[in-house]
């Protein structure tokens, strides 16, 4: 009787457990990138864990790298002093800091060249699930202001939207997201398209939906955001065409294009927290338009 | 105890799975240490069904937090999954280095196939992709599976002897898992 009961009973809360978590599909496929509070609380105690083991990983990772490099040097010179060494280790940790100053200075660069207002970012995790290809960003300052779907850029190009926003940490929903969909030209051509994530890819791949056949691409063809729908400014640099899929009927073609941006090795991003100004439409005038903040939808 | 505890490390591993790629030669798929945590609780004999079925719900709810897949899918894919080891520990005892990779590749697989079925009906604009990169992940999932299922099975016997000395050592399973369980 006891046994019985006690089936029923373990029954029931897995029954329980199954309903909450249809409920739970229900409600995020009807909100989509919305968090609830306690959603967010958990989000603001795991976002620290994740940066100080993005820390540590980097780090990890440089150490390795110059580790591999420092055993072919010392097989090689093996009677080199320990002084030497030691200035070696400096002169690479040197090396480090000058690459990490010289991507800042191209952020800062991109940042200059945006003619919109910008907040940098630390990515702290990048594809915690190969079926979602999401990274999540700490955010320098400007805590409050960065809004579901602003675009995020890094100097080598577009890296896609924010999706969700807890705090100083915001999911962004990478270009190539099957999720993700970007107005893109293409320059050369002047064909228009839509360009969406391959995630069935063993690889960063994106495709161009809606290229038609009458503006024909080739294998190496630079992508650049159209700037149609005023999130992401006009030209910024998305990839170049890799494959032409042959056999395509219709009226579109099939064109594959790799990104500018290698995800994986994602470290800093510029969010857009508002447009471009609008061009002056009185060159001549003093007025200088300024940077609101629009909330991007 | 036992459920903070895996919970916690649950979270850790979590925490590494989504910064690994830092570390990671192979940039495209992680192991999935979410799933093998699952694995853990739905396969040891000294879980319940409803405990091993809650711990997978709320693994599965922080991964989709931590991952930005929609809220949700990791949740009751990781909660079935919990059931598909449950009903797996009826016809096979998963012991051992061979077993435990055998396990983890089938179960991460299946998972896969699971997760885009259900992101195709929550997001119909992710479509049905995602199924190559399942065999790389599983195999690496495969390779870490034992390492993950020895160092729980170690937390479990840990958890047992702390519990032995207050005097609330539990034995193997009983009820609906205990007759689930026995062969």
């Amino acid at each position: 009787m006891v046994g019985s009961s006690k089936r029923w009973r373990e029954g029931a809360v897995v029954l329980v457990t199954l309903i909450v978590a249809v409920f739970t599909l229900r409600v995020s496929a009807r909100h989509p990138g919305e968090l609830s509070t306690l959603d967010r609380g958990i989000l603001r105690l795991v976002s620290p864990g994740q940066a100080a083991m993005s820390y540590v990983a980097r780090a990890i990772t440089g150490v390795a790298g110059r580790y591999v490099e420092l055993t072919g040097v010392r097989a090689e010179n093996e009677a080199l002093h320990r002084d030497n060494r030691k200035l070696r280790t400096e002169l690479m940790e040197m090396r480090r800091l000058a690459e990490e100053s010289g991507r800042y200075q191209r952020l800062l660069g991109l940042r200059d060249a945006t003619p919109a207002e910008t907040i940098a970012a630390r990515v702290i995790a990048v594809d915690a699930s190969p079926y979602f290809r999401v990274a999540r960003v700490d955010l320098d300052r400007g805590e409050g202001t960065v809004r579901r779907g602003m675009p995020v850029l890094t100097p080598e190009g577009v890296v896609g939207r924010i999706n969700r926003v807890a705090g100083k940490s915001s999911d962004v929903l990478l270009l190539v997201d099957p999720r993700s969909a970007l107005d893109i030209i293409v320059p050369r051509t002047g064909g228009r398209g839509i360009l969406r994530g391959k995630s069935g890819e063993n690889g960063y791949r994106c495709s161009i939906e809606y290229l038609a056949r009458g503006e024909p691409v080739k294998e190496g063809d630079a992508v650049v955001t159209s700037g149609v729908g005023g999130a992401f400014p006009r030209n910024m640099a998305v990839g170049h065409v890799t494959r032409i899929i042959p056999g395509a009927v219709g009226l579109y073609q099939d064109v594959e294009v790799t990104p500018d941006v290698d995800f994986a090795r994602l470290t800093d991003v510029l969010v857009i927290v508002a447009p471009p100004p609008a061009p002056d439409p009185e060159p001549g005038s003093h007025h200088t338009p300024g940077r609101g903040l629009t909330v991007f939808k | 105890m036992r459920s903070a505890a895996t919970l916690f490390v649950a979270y850790l591993l979590l925490i590494l799975q989504s910064t690994v790629l830092e570390l990671a030669p192979v940039h495209m798929a992680v192991p999935s240490f979410a799933l093998l945590v699952v694995l853990h609780v739905g396969l040891s004999p000294k879980w319940t069904i409803s405990s091993s079925a809650v711990v997978a719900f709320v693994t599965g709810y922080l991964f989709d937090l931590v991952s930005g897949a929609p809220q949700g899918v990791h949740a009751f894919v990781f909660t079935l999954m919990a059931l598909f080891a449950r009903a797996l520990t009826t016809r096979v005892a998963v012991n051992g280095i061979v077993l435990g990779a055998a396990t983890s590749f089938v179960a991460s697989l299946l998972s896969a196939f699971l997760i885009v079925l259900v992101r195709a009906q929550v997001a119909p604009e992710g479509g049905w992709g995602g199924l190559r990169q399942a065999p790389l992940e599983a195999v690496l999932t495969a390779i870490a599976g034992p390492f993950v299922l020895s160092l729980f099975r170690r937390l479990d016997g840990r958890v047992d002897r702390a519990r032995s000395r207050v005097g609330l050592a539990r034995g193997p399973r009983s009820g609906l898992s205990g007759s689930l369980s026995s062969r």
